[in-house]
């Protein structure tokens, strides 16, 4: 006779319970207490967007975050709704999932942050942050209002915040003592213009059967498909990004900003040598000047326009700051300061409720210089642009490219 | 071809190739291409429409040249000082609106006009509105222009049905159309889930002191995505009265969200009242 193989209640009910301790998700605002900070320190994560930067995105949540969702408008085939997901709306109802990693292509990443932080949930976006200058503020009201955490996919500014040259700069900025501000930073190349352009012929080509195109559209012109304008090489769309320059601009800019102590203002002047640009497709342009109203001059050279005349910008040179540029009394002020607090990383940030190092409202004001100059660019006139209110002053028409009205039922 | 015509197509054919990968990123002569477009210009309201009569239906042809010319008009225009050569630019395309001309190409005449139109286009943006293909590129146009746009949209509302009641609704809130207050109120309560959200985020942004309890009321009794969207509303409203000023009608609307979101779910949402509330004393 086999022996019985019998499980007692006790047998039963502990291992179930170490089953349920080693698979089940329970949710972070179910265990924590004020702040949310959960014993277990273990959130329910969920990856918006599956493209090429998408691991990669969701990997910068941190160690302790389990993938409970993927969503992308191109699983139509493959949507069950538990795990995967074409309508990012049923992920956000979904009261086990704490963290959320955007890697859609721009046009939605306001949105979505905003929507993701509406539904209680953090947010790891990648970068560029925003698609236009509004969507910024309102991503930042949005994480204001919900107290919630934001990190933009761009982690240059955790490096330079710990170098003690960049540092030094940053306390001299900080500080307001050095009026004007003559310093000049040029970024030569690599803003990978040509390689992300779009194509100004494109014929329309049928929507393929796993794609929901007009999903995929979103807030911005529904267009006749043509691949083109999908899987990375839609950055050459006004539609959806604003060429290499938004999308390598925050990558350069975001660091620089930091050191320069700009994460709570954009500047007052923008200047773009480019040629006419195409209504749809991002092109060739020069150089583009931005101009803080202490004097402080970013400069984008594309190096890549006009094609015979390589590096283009002859304008000014490159200049520092340092401590030599202040009187006596003033230096003995800086070195007197504190250093800055160390920034906080989203792992951290989300179970200690710290603001994360990159988070909104500075990556607003990242983005802010790509759209900024792209909107010099796409204009062909000289900007003047007020950073309190955010809009461009004595130019309406310009103004539009601040705030531009979305398709519905999409709205900031 | 008339003198005039060639002369036209001459000055067109002055805008660049596209090069191998279809783009516009080899020869571009910016000085060329400026210099044909101040002379199409100067050629006045028949120029722009002999641009106009050869675009094309996306596939349907090659109007590359075209395409770009008249969107360069359209940035030369906006930067010429004072506003009469913008302006007979902008009634020049609003004309070609309506009409028998593809929709695709009525549709790039709209976004044209929302960048380089103004006050003078506002009529014609408001007739396409009734346009199942036109209304939404029409309504954002509008929403863009601003100026005169509020009545379009409102005159739009009463006939509109589907996705273009929608775009209305939602278009009036951008607009932050005061008058229209009582019609979002009663699309509070629409059978369409979208323009139901549509109509309380349109009240929360014009910040309509009456719509506190209505809102509420919206937001109580939603679920899942509604539910998020009509509390939104509700805290948006409340920032826009704390704004304006209506610091009591704010307060009523934070503690209620404060009192009833007890579930540890909508703990954030108590949060968040808990943070109006501070930031309101």
């Amino acid at each position: 006779m086999q022996k019985s193989k019998r499980v007692t209640r006790r047998q039963f009910l502990k291992s179930s319970l170490g089953a349920a301790a080693a698979f089940t998700i329970v949710p972070r605002h179910v265990l924590g207490g004020p702040g949310q900070t959960p014993p277990s320190e273990t959130f329910g994560g969920a990856l918006i967007g599956c493209g090429g930067r998408g691991n990669g995105t969701f990997n910068g949540l941190g160690p302790n975050v389990e993938k409970l969702a993927i969503c992308d408008v191109k699983f139509v085939k493959h949507a069950d709704n538990k795990k995967v997901y074409k309508d990012f709306r049923r992920v956000l109802e979904r009261k086990d999932i704490d963290v959320v990693a955007i890697a859609t292509p721009p046009h939605w990443h306001a949105l979505i942050s905003i929507a993701a932080m509406e539904a209680g949930k953090d947010v790891l976006c990648e970068k560029p942050m925003t698609r236009f200058i509004a969507e910024g503020r309102a991503v930042a009201e949005a994480e204001k209002r919900y107290n919630r955490i934001f990190q933009v996919g761009t982690y240059g500014r955790f490096g330079r915040s710990q170098n003690q040259g960049d540092i030094l700069t940053h306390k001299i900025m900080k500080s307001g003592l050095l009026k004007p501000c003559k310093a000049v930073h040029i970024k030569p190349g690599g803003l990978k213009v040509r390689e992300w352009s779009g194509i100004v012929n494109a014929k329309p080509q049928p929507i393929p059967e796993s794609l929901d195109w007009d999903m995929y559209c979103g807030p911005s012109p529904l267009r006749p498909y043509h691949p083109h304008r999908f899987g990375g090489t839609h950055r050459g769309y006004w539609d959806y990004e604003g060429g290499g320059l938004t999308d390598m601009g925050q990558h350069h800019f975001d660091p620089v900003q930091w050191t320069f102590a700009k994460d709570d203002t954009s500047p007052v002047e923008i200047e773009a040598f480019a040629p006419p640009a195409h209504p749809e497709a991002c092109g060739m342009w020069g150089w583009v000047e931005l101009k803080y109203a202490d004097g402080l001059t970013f400069v984008m050279d594309s190096h890549e326009w006009p094609v015979d005349k390589k590096p283009s910008y002859n304008r000014k040179e490159s200049r520092g700051v340092s401590l030599s540029d202040l009187s006596e009394e003033d230096q003995k002020k800086i070195k007197e300061m504190p250093d800055p607090e160390p920034l906080v990383g989203f792992p951290e940030a989300i179970r200690t409720r710290k603001q994360a190092g990159g988070h909104a409202a500075a990556a607003h004001r990242c983005v802010t210089l790509m759209h900024l100059a792209n909107i010099a660019i796409r204009t062909g006139r000289k900007i003047r642009y007020d950073p309190v209110k955010e809009q461009i002053i004595g130019d309406e028409e310009a103004n539009r490219l601040v705030n531009i009205p979305m398709r519905a039922p999409w709205h900031l | 071809m008339n003198e005039q015509t060639s002369a036209l197509v001459a000055l067109v054919n002055k805008m660049p190739d596209p090069d191998q990968r279809g783009m516009y990123c080899a020869d571009i002569d910016k000085e060329k291409i400026e210099g044909a477009i101040a002379k199409i210009l100067k050629g006045g309201r028949d120029n722009i429409i002999g641009v106009i009569d050869m675009l094309v239906e996306p596939g349907k042809g090659d109007d590359v040249k075209a395409h770009y010319a008249l969107h360069c008009l359209a940035l030369h225009v906006c930067k010429l000082k004072g506003e009469r050569r913008r302006r007979r630019f902008a009634r020049s395309l609003a004309s070609q609106t309506g009409g028998d001309r593809p929709k695709e190409v009525q549709k790039y005449l709209v976004r044209e006009l929302q960048i380089a139109g103004g006050r003078e286009v506002v009529e014609e943006l408001g007739e396409l509105l009734v346009d199942e293909e036109l209304c939404e590129p029409a309504a954002q146009a509008l929403a863009a222009i601003g100026d005169g746009a509020a009545e379009q949209l409102r005159r739009a509302l009463r006939r509109a049905r589907g996705k273009r009641r929608l775009t209305i609704v939602q278009n009036l809130g951008v607009v932050r159309d005061a008058k229209s207050v009582g019609a979002l109120k009663r699309a509070v309560s629409d059978e369409d889930g979208e323009v139901r959200i549509a109509a309380a985020w349109a009240l929360a942004n014009i910040g309509d002191a009456g719509s506190a309890d209505l809102l509420l009321r919206a937001a109580e009794k939603a679920d899942g995505w509604e539910r998020i969207q009509a509390t939104k509303a509700c805290l948006l409203l409340a920032e826009k009265l704390r704004a304006a000023g209506k610091k009591s009608e704010a307060v009523r609307i934070y503690r209620h969200l404060r009192d009833t979101r007890t579930d540890p779910a909508e703990r954030y949402v108590c949060d968040a009242a808990k943070i109006g509330l501070a930031a309101a004393d």
